[in-house]
């Protein structure tokens, strides 16, 4: 008698707990569960490549011409004779080359010979316009020399920030002193930027996911969904196993009266 | 109403429950992890770019290479192991993890170089500043399990120090993918949970994480309303808790 007792009092001890940490710690910290999911399920469901802007640039794959060299490599380097990294590309139809001399990069027309870097805002703009691959006009262009946005690195100074019309607002950045597209951004990242840094709880300015107001909401939420799969297996797993249980007696007994 | 949310609550919590234990536990661990340490760098070399190739007169001029290779699209000058190199891009990516095609050429010589074992040996010892020794190299034609972006083919360099180091070099280019250790691939694994990614995509955005998220949603909002309902009738009692 006392033993059927013991048994039946403990699983119920176990679900009390559970009931009483799940209620009173959700009431705390529930909120933040429902950030991480919605938060979350943004992440997941929009694709991360379209996220990073992959879809508003081309790739051009449009060859160099060597005929077209007409400025040689050899007058390049006895007019920069400490240019450093050279290569030869395409600058939207035009070949150039690239290089630096300590720090600082150049473009020049592999032409004419001629000095494009830093590029001017007209260039920036058919660079983008160029690169883009919506259909929108360019609304807004602006050359960034100091304080980037926090969205682009200060490496790529100076920046030409080139904004185009439509509704997630796309912009790229093109280095002014090598000509390429080095940051591309739309609403759907900084929203993305936005998320992430509720999901790891980053209400300051690091992007750190080691912080310890993160560390202990998470211990407390980890307590939180344990409790809550106690409740899960009580409430629905065992409640499903009694019921089974019960109609199988109950359709042993039909069959036993039919018998 | 309540009936409803309750029951939401109850069902979506035995589809995605044991998943909330795994998110919550490898959110954990990312806050716990030393992200320094889970790079795979412990044992990277610092890159030396004191001896970058200064255009000097012995080099080939690169009007003579793009006659040679008109296919080009990119042309750069660059070094290996401290010997001059013009890397031609042939089929261009948008990052250098996508797919990209290259021709390396000698810029002394002008010989085509392909990165031969060998060579990728060579490139991969000289990044690598750690105890072990080379046991094993292969020539991967798909993505790595430790990089699975990077789409290029690569050799794959394995160490046999402590933590298992391994360097990928680009066979194309022969420039480093990366460093992988045992920390970095502990890290990939909690990421693979966190993520559900279980074929290793390198990617959150599969079918099976974008489905739990949708009845986590469920989950979660049903729990917020049966806490407001709670609240709103005087549920929460500290006295009776």
């Amino acid at each position: 008698m006392t033993k059927t007792k013991l048994n039946k009092k403990k699983p119920l001890k176990l679900f009390n707990i559970s009931h009483k940490l799940h209620k009173w710690l959700m009431l705390f910290i529930g909120v933040q569960f429902v950030i991480w999911s919605v938060t979350g399920a943004y992440m997941v469901f929009f694709d991360i490549d379209y996220i990073h802007g992959d879809s508003l640039v081309h790739t051009h794959q449009q060859k160099i011409n060597p005929k077209n060299l007409t400025y040689s490599s050899k007058a390049l380097f006895e007019r920069y004779p400490a240019a450093n990294n050279l290569s030869v590309g395409l600058l939207v139809d035009v070949e150039v080359y690239r290089f630096n001399v300590g720090k600082r990069q150049y473009i020049i027309n592999a032409r004419t010979g001629e000095q494009l870097s830093p590029i001017t805002k007209k260039h920036a703009n058919t660079i983008a316009t160029h690169a883009y691959t919506g259909d929108g006009t360019i609304t807004n262009t602006q050359l960034i020399s100091r304080t980037p946005p926090f969205s682009v690195s200060p490496r790529h100074l100076p920046v030409w920030q080139v904004d185009f019309d439509h509704f997630s607002a796309p912009t790229l950045f093109i280095a002014a002193n090598n000509g390429k597209v080095v940051v591309k951004r739309h609403q759907f990242w900084y929203l993305f930027d936005w998320m992430f840094r509720f999901h790891i709880m980053d209400y300051g300015d690091e992007q750190d996911p080691n912080n310890w107001l993160l560390f202990f909401i998470a211990i407390f939420a980890l307590i939180a969904t344990l409790s809550g799969l106690v409740l899960t297996y009580f409430k629905v797993i065992k409640a499903k196993l009694r019921k089974n249980k019960q109609k199988q007696q109950a359709d042993k007994r039909s069959v036993g009266e039919q018998l | 109403m309540m009936v409803w949310v309750r029951k939401i609550h109850k069902w979506a919590s035995l589809l995605v429950g044991l998943q909330m234990l795994i998110w919550v536990g490898s959110g954990i661990a990312f806050n716990m992890l030393d992200h320094k340490k889970a790079s795979g760098n412990t044992y990277r070399a610092q890159a030396t770019y004191s001896h970058t190739t200064n255009a000097t007169t012995d080099l080939l001029p690169v009007e003579q290479i793009l006659d040679t290779f008109p296919n080009t699209i990119e042309l750069k000058h660059t070094s290996l192991l401290a010997q001059s190199y013009y890397l031609l891009t042939t089929q261009k990516g948008l990052y250098r993890r996508s797919t990209n095609t290259y021709t390396l050429v000698n810029a002394l010589t002008g010989a085509v170089t392909s990165i031969d074992q060998k060579l990728a040996s060579a490139i991969a010892k000289a990044s690598y500043q750690g105890p072990g020794e080379i046991t094993s190299v292969n020539l991967l034609l798909n993505p790595s399990d430790d990089f699975p972006k990077f789409a290029n083919p690569s050799w794959q360099v394995n160490f046999d120090d402590e933590l298992a180091t391994t360097v990928y070099v680009e066979q194309g280019s022969g420039s480093i993918i990366g460093h992988a250790n045992s920390n970095k691939r502990f890290a990939d694994f909690v990421f693979m949970l966190h993520f559900m990614d279980y074929n290793q995509a390198g990617s959150f955005n599969n079918v099976q994480i974008i489905l739990f998220a949708f009845v986590t949603l469920w989950l979660t909002l049903s729990g917020l309303i049966w806490t407001i309902y709670m609240l709103s009738n005087g549920k929460f009692r500290l006295k009776k808790w």
